[in-house]
């Protein structure tokens, strides 16, 4: 094997000038091992580590005009004598980058790469997500995090989510009916920059779901094209769960405490948080002892409909009652003033009682 | 003592007399006067000090304390002869309940009515945020409805209480008051409405806060306890409670700050308004001009009494 490799790397050597000259792809000469099928190193805990790299998935990656050391930046000579290490796709990645490669900072600050920096074995590098020498543009419909695939990707680790959201009127909008407006994990979790639900930055802290979902569900566009039920955020806004997250309390219930954040069905079917069968059970969460009065009667209220019914008029009646009281009080008001004014008791220098 | 000293001494204190006397500008009060010069005898009476400039100072503070109080009583004997007590300390601690709790809902509740609106925000922030605000405005609620409590007992065990509770009944007369004002605002008549103890203007409030609170009390229990209420009762039934508490406390709201505060406040007869929440007493003026009928009334009650 030794000697094969030390072989190869001469030819290699004598080979640099003519690959120079017709201008192949430039990673050609450690494709002459990394290009044999079956090139792999037994690694100490006995477990295989791949060393095949596919030509064709580098030619057609976003990456086939980049030479291997552009990544593997440490490896200084072939053979290289060291094991290289992590490619840093952040030698790139960065912003106001002269390769005009996307910017990945956020990355740092998210969960994921708060971890990777702690040195958890679990924490996804960039490479988890994108694929390492297959990596495409997000909007290939070959790359791993592109809107339709993404979810999978994520779904390696987070099982149970995946789980769910497959399931949920989302995922299966977006998987079996091919809708490309349904969101996918990164529409509400962001990209780069994914954080815990208790880090208030995160775009699924409890007191900013609310504007993640209305990204869509608040998208007259949206509504009218997809038939969604309409008025839902108005109506949360206008609710007392809506007023309380308003003016910052976590506690008070948003959109995923009742719709659930991954299981999202719509009413009709009976697994949904939503549905009357289960609505007791859903409220109850906050509600001790919440039992079926909870479903007698609309959760989106929407006082200003008709359909609301005795609402709508009890509406009606205060609306009446104020302006026609206030009507006779302001007149009133307005006569007595004018009264004073004709007696002379708004001019300066009258004073009451002399 | 030695008897030379004696004559010293008459002579001092006939000086320090004569100083206290000028400086306090006393000397026509007789009685001050002579209770001036008796305090000073006291003080040295019980030793001829050498401290004799604090004895002095003293002596002064003293009268001139009793000159104050002696004013202070005159003025209150005159002020309370000139004055009618239109309202006794029970009915002036309901007042004060009622529009301490009601500054406090009003201020704690209306962020909520309107929860997009930035002086709301402002607001919340001052109060410390939405948990806060629903301790004040739970508050303010038992205070309130400790205030219904006071005056339901109040109206039902107090001869003052059901006497007003009477008057506060709305009768035909009223009418004919409207009826009567609208034509002296239109220069028809140059006679106001001759008023009992309450006016229709006065029994309008009282109603508006007995209805007011009949809803505002009932509507906020249903919420605050809805918990319990959802128990036995449906959702919309809170819906309803709550659509009912909002706009009623908006009825109030306006009606306390346009209507009231004009009548109390910002009338130019009244501005920037009177201290009769606080003592309750109306002059004799006021109320020859405001509530004729019921100083008639008082005048010949307390002539019966006389009798």
């Amino acid at each position: 094997m030794e000697k094969i490799n030390f072989i190869l790397f001469i030819a290699a050597v004598l080979l640099v000038p003519v690959s120079a000259s017709s201008q192949p792809p430039l990673y050609q000469k450690c494709l002459l091992c990394h290009g044999r099928p079956g090139f792999k190193k037994m690694m100490p805990g006995g477990k295989v580590l791949e060393l095949f790299v596919n030509k064709t998935e580098l030619e057609h990656s976003i990456h086939s005009k980049l030479h291997c050391t552009d990544c593997h930046a440490d490896v200084m000579e072939i053979p290289h004598s060291k094991t290289p290490g992590k490619v840093n796709c952040f030698r790139c990645h960065y912003k106001d980058n002269p390769n005009n490669a996307k910017p990945a900072n956020e990355f740092f600050h998210s969960i994921h790469g708060r971890l990777l920096e702690k040195g958890d074995p679990k924490a996804p590098g960039c490479q988890d997500c994108h694929g390492g020498h297959n990596v495409q543009k997000v909007d290939s419909p070959l790359s791993t995090v592109n809107h339709q695939n993404v979810a999978f990707t994520c779904g390696k680790c987070h099982k149970q989510q995946y789980d769910n959201y497959i399931e949920s009127i989302h995922g299966t909008a977006l998987l079996d009916r091919h809708i490309q407006s349904a969101p996918t994990c990164t529409t509400c979790h962001g990209k780069h920059l994914i954080l815990k639900p208790d880090n208030p930055e995160a775009s699924i802290y409890p007191l900013n779901v609310l504007n993640v979902c209305s990204k869509c569900h608040e998208n007259k566009e949206l509504i009218k094209k997809y038939n969604i039920p309409g008025g839902r955020i108005s109506t949360y806004r206008e609710s007392f769960h809506g007023i309380a997250d308003e003016f910052g309390s976590v506690r008070a219930a948003n959109c995923a405490s009742c719709h659930r954040a991954h299981f999202i069905l719509p009413q009709s079917d009976p697994r949904s948080s939503i549905n009357p069968k289960n609505l007791a059970k859903t409220c109850g969460k906050c509600h001790p002892n919440a039992n079926v009065n909870f479903t007698k009667g609309k959760i989106h209220v929407n006082y200003k409909s008709k359909s609301t019914g005795i609402l709508y008029y009890i509406g009606m009646f205060f609306e009446i009652l104020t302006l026609s009281t206030l009507t006779l009080l302001f007149i009133h008001i307005l006569l007595d003033l004018f009264r004073r004014y004709k007696a002379g008791e708004l001019s300066k220098n009258h004073r009451h009682g002399e | 003592m030695p008897d030379r000293y004696k004559d010293a001494r008459e002579k001092f204190i006939e000086e320090l007399e004569k100083d206290v006397i000028e400086s306090l500008n006393i000397r026509d009060d007789k009685e001050l006067s002579t209770r001036a010069k008796q305090l000073l005898r006291d003080e040295t009476a019980r030793d001829l000090s050498f401290f004799v400039d604090s004895r002095l100072k003293r002596v002064v503070r003293l009268l001139k304390r009793q000159q104050r109080i002696k004013s202070k009583l005159e003025k209150k004997e005159k002020w309370e002869k000139n004055t009618v007590q239109r309202f006794n300390i029970y009915f002036r601690i309901q007042h004060i309940m009622l529009f301490t709790s009601v500054v406090l809902l009003i201020i704690t509740g209306l962020p909520l009515k309107f929860p997009g609106a930035t002086a709301s925000r402002i607001l919340m922030s001052i109060m410390g945020g939405i948990t806060t605000q629903g301790i004040i405005h739970r508050a303010g609620a038992l205070l309130l409805i400790g205030f219904y409590v006071f005056h339901t007992l109040y109206t039902i065990f107090n001869k003052e209480g059901r006497r007003d509770f009477m008057l506060l009944l709305p009768r035909p007369r009223d009418f004919k008051d409207v009826f009567q004002m609208i034509k002296y605002f239109f220069g028809l008549s140059k006679e106001k409405p001759r008023f009992d103890r309450f006016s229709y203007i006065e029994k309008f409030d009282y109603w508006a806060v007995y209805w007011g609170g009949i809803v505002m009390v009932g509507s906020g229990l249903i919420m605050w306890l809805h918990n319990l209420t959802l128990r036995y009762l449906p959702k919309y039934v809170y819906d309803i409670a709550r659509e009912a508490h909002s706009d009623e406390a908006l009825l109030a709201t306006l009606t306390i700050v346009i209507w009231h505060f004009y009548n109390v406040h910002f009338n130019p007869s009244r501005f920037p308004g009177s201290l009769i929440w606080w003592h309750g007493r109306l002059t004799k003026q006021e109320m020859i001009e405001e509530h004729p009928l019921e100083y008639e009334r008082i005048i010949k009650d307390k002539q019966d009494s006389n009798d």
